[in-house]
């Protein structure tokens, strides 16, 4: 079951020549239940890819479908509504708020929407993570691998429907990264969501169902032997 | 609300520097709220002590009570429920030790602008007055032979009665027969009709009379008409209306400073489909907290030391006055955290993601 589906978009910024195809013409399908990697080199367009299928950025041309609701027609409070229902981000600079506690990132969510997890799955996620014991420390307190462990916990809170993560794996070591790697493939399969994760750390492509690489605006689909 | 007070209580010192100023320039509004209250009062508190609704002048002695002049004569003309005739002039009284700039009231014992005796008893006879009490606190007694400016007359003073200043001057309230005696000295027996004003008790003043040459004024107009009285509260109130529009700025200025601080931290909720709403609520609930808290700070130590002022400055809290300016600080407040609103509406999330 389809997603997630692009179909013919393009983002380009600037006008004249200065036009900057940061996405060319991309056709794109993601099913529940799927683990995906978008690799390739920093410029070439895969924060552009991401922050589109997140309702972030507008696309110059084409259709955005999640769960078959066209982003590309809705304004951006109800774009902001699907965000939160639907999408769960685990970005590169950290989105912990500084002034609550672990416990509390979560607790925020409750206040903003429904249908979160059930307190005893959050205990389970928190020891998945290895976080259980940082539950009442503040941001500022965590070294940058909690603080990234806390964030994937606080995507996966929400129980969303498509997860877009941005190098989620960055500032942690070997093992913390399989770990985090098996965690989000468990919550792939078991929740049946769609997870996109943008990535360098080739190391991890095992994981992965399919493996796309962006180069120059242009999406490709990899066969997996030759990706890693 | 969840927000900003886990906020509050993460960043204790910087949200208490915010309820400090908020403190203190409660504390100023309030102080000189009472400053005008109190200030007021000395005008007008025998005015108010008169529960009266109106008062009829000559037309020409424009609102004044000491340039009007008339006779009993007018006073039968006046149809009123209830009315009383007042004379009125001032003089320096001294009892020998202190001298003291003293308004004179001569009125009749039996109609309603007669003051309540606190202490002594009220004049019977001739040269007999009850003196305000601020004359007590200012060392005369009960007994006290006055000697007064331009007359050779004296007054006694039998008793003492409390709110009875008149244009900040203590009053010495005695009988229309003594107050000529004093005025008119040896020409009173010829003037024993004169009086300044009728005061009186009506539900429409202003069809008292229909003599042109006087006039029947609400006794609100009688008192902002007293000298300098109107001038010195809008003095004061320019005063606390400008204090609080530099409390709508200066919070207005720190929220936006904070709320520039954490731009990035927006756009990071906003990308996770936080609404604008919820994060400007979030805002608004954080402003109202601390202004509500520093005023409230802010009165109390306005109640505190009001309490250790000695009864020489003319200071006299109306509640009722500073729970209005108290509610309208708060909400200059929030006014000055719009601003900040705006900002959030503005941020893109795509920005603080670095996309």
């Amino acid at each position: 079951m389809t997603a997630l589906e692009l179909s013919h978009v393009t983002k380009s910024f600037g006008t004249g020549h200065t036009k900057v195809n940061a996405l060319k013409e991309t056709n794109f399908q993601a099913d529940r239940g799927e683990l995906i990697a978008i690799i390739g080199p920093s410029g070439s367009g895969k924060s552009t890819f991401l922050t589109i299928v997140g309702g972030l950025l507008t696309p110059s041309t084409g259709d955005v479908i999640i769960n078959n609701q066209k982003l590309t027609a809705l304004n951006e409070k109800k774009r902001s509504k699907i965000r939160l229902q639907e999408i769960g981000f685990i970005l590169q600079a950290s989105n912990l708020i500084p002034f609550l506690t672990v416990d509390k990132q979560m607790k925020l969510l409750d206040k903003v929407k429904k249908g979160n997890m059930t307190k005893t799955e959050l205990e389970q996620l928190y020891q998945d993570l290895g976080i259980e014991s940082l539950r009442n420390k503040y941001p500022a307190d965590l070294s940058g691998g909690q603080r990234q462990r806390v964030a994937i916990a606080k995507a996966l809170y929400s129980n969303p429907s498509i997860i877009l993560a941005d190098e989620p794996t960055a500032s942690l070591d070997s093992d913390r990264a399989y770990e985090v790697m098996e965690l989000l493939k468990n919550e792939t399969k078991n929740k049946n969501t769609t997870t996109i994760v943008v990535t360098h750390d080739t190391r991890l492509i095992g994981y992965f169902d399919k493996v796309y690489k962006m180069t120059d605006g242009v999406l490709t689909l990899e066969e997996k032997e030759s990706a890693s | 609300m969840f927000l900003a007070w886990n906020e509050i209580k993460k960043n204790k010192l910087r949200f208490t520097l915010i309820m400090g100023v908020l403190m203190l320039i409660s504390y100023l509004v309030f102080f000189l709220s009472g400053l005008a209250t109190g200030l007021a009062n000395l005008n007008r508190e025998s005015v108010d002590k008169w529960d009266a609704t109106g008062i009829v002048l000559t037309e020409e002695s424009d609102k004044s009570l000491l340039q009007s002049s008339l006779t009993l004569d007018d006073a039968e003309s006046i149809e009123a429920e209830e009315m009383a005739v007042i004379s009125q002039m001032n003089a320096i009284a001294s009892n020998g030790d202190t001298k003291k700039n003293v308004a004179i009231f001569g009125i009749r014992e039996d109609e309603f602008i007669m003051p309540n005796v606190t202490e002594g008893k009220a004049f019977s006879k001739s040269n007999e007055v009850i003196a305000s009490d601020a004359l007590k606190e200012e060392g005369f007694q009960i007994g006290d032979e006055l000697d007064l400016s331009s007359t050779e007359e004296t007054v006694t003073i039998v008793g003492f009665t409390d709110e009875g200043r008149f244009n900040a001057a203590p009053v010495l309230y005695g009988e229309l027969s003594t107050f000529h005696k004093v005025k008119y000295g040896e020409a009173s027996e010829m003037n024993k009709d004169q009086i300044n004003g009728i005061v009186v008790r009506a539900d429409d003043v202003s069809t008292l009379t229909k003599d042109d040459e006087l006039e029947a004024i609400e006794i609100e107009t009688f008192i902002e008409n007293l000298p300098g009285y109107t001038e010195q509260n809008l003095t004061l109130n320019f005063m606390i209306y400008f204090l609080c529009i530099i409390s709508a700025v200066i919070v207005a200025i720190f929220l936006y400073v904070l709320t520039v601080q954490k731009i990035s931290m927006f756009g990071v909720m906003k990308a996770q489909g936080i609404s604008n709403g919820y994060l400007s609520r979030s805002v608004v609930a954080q402003t109202f907290i601390l202004a509500a808290i520093g005023v409230c700070v802010g009165f109390l130590l306005t109640l505190i030391s009001g309490a250790f002022l000695p009864s020489a400055v003319p200071v006299s809290f109306d509640i009722v006055t500073m729970i209005v300016y108290g509610i309208l600080l708060i909400v200059v407040a929030v006014l000055g955290a719009l601003f900040s609103v705006r900002t959030i509406v503005k941020i893109d999330p795509l920005k603080a993601i670095g996309g």
